[in-house]
């Protein structure tokens, strides 16, 4: 695909210092989570994650960098989500079971 | 990076859905004056090498889809806002900023870049599906060395 080309479904993105707001980024997938279980990679300080874990069965977020991963926990205890984990990993070689997320999200990953 | 599109194919169940999110550098960062929706007063590029790296991955996103690992479900753009009281502080930010260029297009003379300032780029996002079809799967673990 080319500069020109068509880029699909055009949504506005929301207002946000670093990165959109999770609940206008997930909206733009129109993924319904409910009941599934989701993997963000490179999830950092988990800002997707928390997002998506008010639907989804379960969450766990995965990156390589601790500090992020210890703000991301800290931000979950202070919201009271308990469906998110988080995991230190590289989207390259993930420690992780075949076939068990329904949903894999890298943002800002690749 | 195909490696991670191998991975994330890999922990999916079948007919699992991998989301591909990521700044788009093929369009310009817009300024816009006075408001989100206010008039565009400039633009900013994406540096040189972070351009050939999104080129990569658009290039691994092929691949895996050329592979049949995936189909692509359907794909977006978003266009995210990022605000700035004023000049000085848009600049600040684009001084140590990882994608953008280091210097607004400015199209707009000086006097009609009304702070605050607002920075619109466009976020691409793409939605795949796994593909089911287990002979598929089969051939690619043939395959892997």
């Amino acid at each position: 695909m080319n500069a020109t080309a068509s880029p699909g479904r055009v949504v506005p993105g929301g207002l946000g210092y670093l990165r959109p707001p999770a609940e206008i980024e997930l909206g733009a997938y129109g993924l319904n989570l409910r009941g599934l279980r989701v993997a963000d990679i490179g999830a950092g300080e988990g800002r997707l994650a928390l997002g998506a874990a008010r639907d989804a069965a379960s969450v766990l977020a995965v990156d390589p960098d601790r500090g992020a991963l210890a703000r991301g926990r800290a931000a979950a205890r202070r919201q009271g989500v308990s469906n998110v984990k988080f995991s230190e990993g590289a989207a390259q070689s993930l420690r992780l079971p075949d076939a068990s997320f329904d949903v894999v999200i890298f943002s800002w990953t690749l | 990076m195909v490696d991670a599109l191998q991975e994330a194919h890999r922990i999916l169940v079948d007919r699992g859905v991998f989301v591909d999110a990521r700044p788009d550098s093929r369009v310009s960062a817009r300024v816009r004056a006075k408001s989100a929706r206010g008039t565009v007063i400039g633009t900013i590029g994406t540096q040189r090498l972070t351009k050939m790296d999104d080129t990569l991955s658009d290039r691994a996103v092929r691949d895996v889809l050329r592979r049949k690992l995936f189909h692509s479900r359907r794909r977006g753009r978003l266009w995210h806002a990022i605000p700035f009281e004023d000049i000085d502080e848009l600049n600040d930010y684009l001084t140590d900023h990882l994608r953008f260029s280091r210097r607004v297009k400015w199209r707009a003379p000086a006097a009609r870049r009304t702070p605050p300032l607002f920075v619109e780029r466009a976020v691409r996002f793409e939605i795949l599906e796994k593909r089911s079809d287990e002979r598929f799967t089969r051939e690619e673990r043939h395959r892997q060395p």
